[in-house]
């Protein structure tokens, strides 16, 4: 089933918590709602639930306009981000709770609702533990039932509130991957909610970037990584490095550092911040011609195929640099520690005199 | 453990408050009772006044706490659930009766409802419904003096637990009033229990408001506590210590009910949790 959301505004008290928001999704898709915190994805979940009225605007399902009907008639299965179990009822009896709540024409026998639930509960690895109480489950337990209750009545929507939020990070890992997977193998429309960019790269079909109750971006995962829309996009989506200096047409300077550069008309002159991603750099005993911006080691560690380094920028910049470099290289290189080292950006993003990003350029 | 003597102390000093100032008042009754044998606490329990007094004071209960179990909920569901102007104010006025002295209470119920009043005086004509001095004026004031047991015990307690488990049961399909039944009512049940322990203790116990309402009719408007203070002023010891005895011995048996009723359930959830290692 697809959603739609037109036009959606939402305040509590004075305060805009989500402000004309439009979204498409299609049949069958993941999609990952990325944001900090504060920035309206909960409100935005809850008003495609039904638990929450729009001030302004329309939510469809398949075409049809569900933005009056009652939340108990919409028919998603939704994840609480705290997962919300029935704390006096036993794994099973929660996850065959939807099952009897409907209407006595409707409502499976007892062995039907056994069945299904045992279904279910295999669906999601918990069938051993069908008996105990929430309280007597880990976290990762707690959000397997949870999803199983909510597909119990076979929702087209599935709607995740921050769904591996409050897991450590290898359960995480493992229950994105198993998310992903069950995605594939049941037919249902799912939106989920996370904070963590890695998380929504790895999991959805498609990425909505919110901030400030505004939507940013809508993108596959690669098309917002490697075309972002905004500053915002680009600041959340990893960590990145900001080099301010002055541009006067051909360089761009800061104290002891310059880059050759031609901006093609983002800031003609004045003052010009380079963000620089950490993956987009090398190190170099010799500046280059276009590049040389002074450095020396503060720290490294070595984890997995690359390493990261952290640079003191000599006689420029304010803060430490953080880069990431080929294992390979680094060995290579191997250099010794406070020695004079250069770093030569690849890539550099630029941010123009308003604010917003400007052309992408390399030193040359 | 405690492991300096003044922890130990401490501990030994609540136990010694905790006996002279509950348990031997509570064997001071008993012993009083019994003080010229089983048969004159017999004669006395059997005796017209007392066994009227017995139905009065249950009756009075029995009214009392139905409706405030239900009040309660309703105010602690309102309170807790909806967004809406006074909320606060309507959280202060629940708080009326705790902080008014019953007698104060008695004392407008009688201004209103009684005779020479206007209410009153449209009763009697209308329907010939005396309620001061009677039946209904008492089961009025009980459950004015003891509204608040039961919303006060669940309000804190249904703000912590959120909402989260009945907008979850609302989204697999409940009513409102499914969600009530099946989530909300199973969630707040024992601190439900511990305030209808606490409205029903009051409820039988009350003197106050109820001596100003009851008119004090021997055999028909006594209620227990009322009947003790009349057999005392009457130098009947052995009967108002016998009326005592009965009412500190009602309260043993409510006390003993929920701790019987909350064993059982921690019982349930260590079995649940035995089974599944
Ligand atoms: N019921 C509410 N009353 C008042 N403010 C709210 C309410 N729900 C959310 N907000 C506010 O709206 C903003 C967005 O909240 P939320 O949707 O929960 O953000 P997110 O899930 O992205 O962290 C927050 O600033 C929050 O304080
Ligand atoms: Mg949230």
């Amino acid at each position: 089933m697809s959603i739609r959301v037109e036009s959606i505004r939402k305040r509590f008290g004075g305060f805009t918590a989500l402000d004309d928001i439009n979204l498409d999704i299609s049949d069958g898709g993941l999609v990952g709602l990325l944001g900090p915190s504060g920035s309206g994805k909960t409100t935005l979940l809850r008003i495609i639930a039904g638990l929450e009225q729009p001030d302004r605007g329309r939510v469809f399902f398949n075409d049809r306009d569900v933005t009056t009907l009652d939340a108990r008639r919409r028919r998603v299965g939704f994840v609480f981000q705290q997962y919300a179990l029935f704390r006096h009822l036993t794994v099973a009896d929660n996850v065959a709770f939807g099952l009897r709540m409907l209407p006595r024409g409707e409502r499976p026998g007892r062995d039907a609702i056994r069945a299904r639930v045992r279904e279910l509960l295999e669906l999601v690895q918990m069938d051993t533990m069908s008996g105990r109480y929430p309280a007597q489950l880990s976290g990762g337990q707690k959000q397997r039932v949870a999803l199983a209750r909510a597909l119990a009545l076979k929702p087209e929507v599935l709607l995740l509130d921050e769904p591996f939020g409050a897991l450590d990070a290898k359960v995480r890992k493992e229950l994105r991957r198993w998310l992903r997977h069950l995605h594939e193998q049941i037919d249902v429309t799912s939106l989920f909610v996370t904070h963590d960019q890695e998380e929504a790269m790895e999991v959805s079909d498609r990425v909505v970037v919110m901030s400030q109750g505004h939507i940013e971006q809508v993108g596959t995962p690669l098309q917002v990584y490697e075309q972002p829309a905004s500053r915002f996009v680009f600041d959340f989506l990893g960590h990145i490095n900001a080099l301010e200096g002055r541009y006067d047409g051909h360089q761009w300077r800061d104290g002891d550092a310059y880059l050759r550069l031609d901006t093609r008309g983002a800031c003609p002159n004045g003052d010009l911040t380079l963000y620089l991603r950490p993956h987009e750099a090398e190190l170099a005993r010799q500046p280059s011609d276009s590049a040389s911006l002074p450095v020396r080691v503060a720290g490294r560690s070595v984890f997995g195929g690359t390493v990261t380094v952290e640079l003191e920028p000599r006689g420029w910049g304010q803060g430490i640099l953080e880069v990431e470099v080929d294992r390979e290289a680094w060995r290579d290189l191997d250099p010794q520690r406070d020695e004079p080292l250069f770093l030569l950006p690849r890539d550099l993003q630029t941010v123009t005199c308003d604010g917003d990003l400007g052309p992408r350029v390399r030193p040359a | 453990m405690p492991r300096h003597w003044h922890q130990w102390a401490l501990i030994l000093a609540a136990f010694g408050a905790v006996a002279v100032l509950l348990v031997l008042p509570l064997v001071l009754i008993f012993s009083q009772a019994f003080s010229q044998g089983a048969t004159v606490v017999a004669e006395n329990l059997t005796s017209t006044d007392m066994i009227s007094a017995i139905k009065l004071t249950l009756i009075v209960a029995l009214v009392t706490v139905p409706v405030n179990l239900v009040f309660g909920v309703l105010l602690a569901w309102c309170v807790t659930r909806y967004e809406f102007r006074g909320r606060k104010l309507l959280t202060t006025l629940i708080d009326i009766p705790f902080a008014m002295s019953p007698v104060v209470a008695g004392l407008c119920y009688l201004v209103v409802y009684g005779g020479q009043s206007v209410v009153g005086q449209w009763l009697d004509d209308t329907l010939g419904l005396q309620l001061m001095f009677a039946l209904p004026g008492m089961i009025m004031v009980t459950v004015f003096v003891t509204c608040p047991y039961v919303a006060r015990v669940l309000i804190p307690l249904m703000q912590s637990q959120g909402t989260e488990e009945e907008e979850a049961a609302i989204l697999l399909g409940a009513s409102g009033w499914q969600a009530f039944w099946y989530v909300t009512l199973p969630k707040i049940r024992w601190a439900l229990l511990y305030g209808v322990v606490l409205t029903n203790a009051r409820a039988v116990g009350e003197f106050g408001a109820v001596s100003v309402v009851s008119g004090l009719i021997r055999g028909e408007t006594l209620t227990l506590p009322l009947l003790i203070q009349m057999l005392n002023e009457d130098y009947n010891t052995v009967g108002a210590f016998t009326a005592a005895g009965l009412l500190a011995a009602l309260a043993l048996i409510t006390l003993l009910l929920k701790t019987v009723l909350e064993w059982r359930q921690r019982h349930k959830i260590d079995a649940a949790q035995e089974v599944t290692p």
